[in-house]
């Protein structure tokens, strides 16, 4: 018999399937977590209408050409790239801490599939894709009148298009990393709970325009959040090249950004695997 | 040839140790005191294909520790360790491919979803054909009476029900290894009984190397000719069950019943009395002296009914845990 490889694929279907059996047994709870998702999302929208209502017509850094509908195409962004963290990874990184706290993770040693992949992908939850349909909403209205506008329309080709859902993709990985790598340290630290926490104040420097930090002490954070830990170009690199605030582009963000973006979304992930295993070495189970 | 073999094999625990109040605590965060704890204290042991074999010993001993170092899911201190010529803590895939581990106080199934839902995902994870695995389910199934509960989600299944749907989880994919730790922990005498039976029957058709680990007597008599007795990370005993009362039982219970008033005042000089209902009495007697006891006795007095027996087994076992704690503890 040969050495049969499980396909990775089949399996993230079934685990896919499974998780919605699952849901759909629980429908009252599923449908709360969407309304309440869709509430929150809503109530974002809301707050960033006041804004730029405030702002009345300039845009939300001075010269940087995120005006409304600019900043709207960003926002479903954010919106498409936690959603899709939120139902693909977070219930796993947060199941692989509590794995280790009850010592529950020895069964995921005893299988032949990458241990890394069955940890990362052995749930979904399905409600959290509700705010990914808010999501391409908002980003549908906001590119719509973006290449309807009478002054400066943006022109859109499939180019941009494609380029904008690989650099989400690269994006899901940058913050998929981060968060591996944070559950992973929860195998030396014995627990872990401001993780999620940590996750949040992270990830929220991630959810504005990066030219909102081009002002004096604000470089250091933009050098931080975009070379030590790359939290700023998830939503960035995508956001811009869809809606791209500056028409015609200035030199700074556009080009060496997106190639800094691939180099990144590399480094991240390679690095989160060193992290995982590293850690996976270091498991000692628990005394039941 | 071996399948398992064990040289050798250690493991210890670093533990932290919490310090009281706050103070302390707080100082606990900058310069950490621990303890080790000797978990596994050099094991020598070798399986050959095909044996069912009984690790028998006392709450922390080390027998789950053992069984998790040879699944893989911890790394040993010192020592070395192959099983079907595998490292198992390099947890190759081909590896896992042929063994399972079970563990009676822990669930791998999905909480929410029938078991069925599981062992789908179990076939593609171990690339099982469909045809194989019908076939492979349903003999299971059908050998622990449980077909019609495939489709009940698990979290309303029985303690015992739960046990039989993990058990047919780790063995679908035919594993030529198997360590069971534990897998009649907290059920009732019947299910007990009945994944007694099973596993007996299993190991028969497939020849299986199984380890088990148990403190219940009951399974080890119903299962294994092979006990390995561990206590405090050692193998204190490995040999046949019955070879455990010849080493370390030194008596024999003696029960003489004396023909109408004739049972003399003083028997001590023969052995330990243990019981005395006239005209029956029963003694402890050394083992290297039964003989002669029992002859002298039965030509100075009128006995009418002798009988020679071996402690109870369980008895002596405990003696041994005892003992085992006592000159750990010297
Ligand atoms: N993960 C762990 N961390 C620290 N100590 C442990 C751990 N697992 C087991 N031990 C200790 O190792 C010893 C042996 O445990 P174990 O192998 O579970 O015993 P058994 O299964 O024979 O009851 C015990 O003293 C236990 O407290
Ligand atoms: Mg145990």
């Amino acid at each position: 018999m040969s050495e049969q490889q499980p396909v990775l694929v089949r399996v993230f279907l079934t685990f896919a399937r499974n998780s919605l059996v699952r849901e759909m047994t629980f429908r009252t709870n599923f449908f709360i977590q969407c309304v309440s998702a869709i509430s929150w999302t809503l109530m974002n929208l809301g707050f960033y209408l006041i804004i730029f209502h405030h702002l009345n017509r300039k845009p939300l850094a001075d010269g940087s050409g995120w005006q409304q509908n600019e900043f709207f195409v960003f926002l479903a962004t954010t919106w498409i790239v936690f959603s899709i963290v939120q139902a693909f990874f977070m219930p796993n990184v947060q199941e692989f801490s509590e794995l280790i706290r009850t010592g529950n993770l020895d069964f995921v040693f005893l299988k032949p599939i990458d241990t890394q992949f069955l940890i990362s992908f052995a749930k979904v939850d399905w409600s959290a894709l509700a705010n990914f349909v808010m999501g391409i909403l908002l980003l549908t209205v906001g590119v719509w009148r973006l290449t309807t506008q009478s002054n400066n329309p943006l022109s859109l080709n499939l180019a941009n298009v494609l380029l904008y859902w690989f650099y989400v993709a690269c994006g899901v990985t940058i913050l998929y990393s981060l968060m591996i790598s944070l559950a992973a340290t929860s195998i030396w630290l014995g627990r872990n709970q401001s993780l999620y926490d940590f996750w949040f104040y992270i990830t929220n420097f991630s959810r504005y325009p990066m030219e909102i930090y081009a002002r004096s002490w604000g470089w250091s954070l933009w050098g931080l959040f975009t070379f030590v830990i790359p939290i700023l170009i998830v939503i960035n690199v995508p956001a811009r090249i869809l809606a791209r605030p500056l028409r015609p582009e200035g030199p700074w963000l556009g080009l060496p950004l997106s190639g800094f973006a691939i180099l990144a979304t590399l480094v991240c992930l390679v690095i989160s695997r060193r992290v995982f295993s590293l850690a996976l070495q270091s498991y000692r189970s628990a005394s039941s | 040839m071996n399948v398992i073999e064990l040289k050798q094999l250690t493991k210890t625990y670093r533990v932290y140790q919490k310090k009281e109040g706050l103070l302390a605590s707080l100082g606990g965060l900058f310069q950490r005191e621990y303890r080790d704890v000797n978990a596994v204290r050099g094991i020598d042991l070798t399986v050959a294909k095909g044996e069912f074999v009984a690790f028998l010993g006392p709450n922390g001993a080390g027998k789950t520790t053992t069984l998790k170092l040879l699944s893989g899911v911890i790394n040993p201190t010192s020592g070395t360790a192959q099983v079907l010529g595998y490292v198992p803590w390099e947890r190759k895939n081909a590896y896992r491919r042929r063994f399972a581990l079970v563990m009676g106080q822990k669930n791998q199934l999905w909480w929410d979803l029938p078991a069925n839902e599981s062992y789908r995902l179990h076939q593609q994870i171990y690339r099982i054909e469909p045809a194989e695995f019908t076939r492979t389910l349903d003999e299971l199934t059908g050998l622990l009476g449980v077909r019609e509960l495939l489709r009940q989600p698990v979290r309303e299944l029985s303690l015992g029900e739960r046990m039989k749907m993990e058990l047919i989880a780790a063995l679908l994919h035919s594993p030529e290894v198997l360590f069971l730790d534990e897998p009649t922990i907290g059920l009732d005498v019947i299910a007990q009984h009945n994944v007694r039976q099973f596993l007996k029957q299993y190991q028969l058709e497939r020849q299986t190397t199984i380890l088990l680990t148990s403190h219940y007597m009951k399974d080890v008599a119903a299962l294994c000719e092979r006990v390995v007795v561990i206590a405090h990370g050692q193998i204190e005993y490995d040999g046949s069950l019955a070879g455990i009362l010849d080493r370390f039982s030194g008596h024999k219970i003696v029960t003489l019943a004396f023909t109408e008033n004739q049972m003399p005042p003083d028997l001590t000089p023969f052995g330990e009395i243990l019981e005395v209902l006239p005209p029956k009495v029963k003694l402890r007697i050394d083992r290297n002296v039964v003989a002669e006891k029992l002859a002298s006795l039965l030509s100075q007095h009128s006995v009418e009914d002798v009988s020679v027996e071996e402690p109870p087994l369980e008895e002596v076992i405990a003696d041994v845990f005892s003992r085992a704690t006592r000159s750990k503890e010297a």
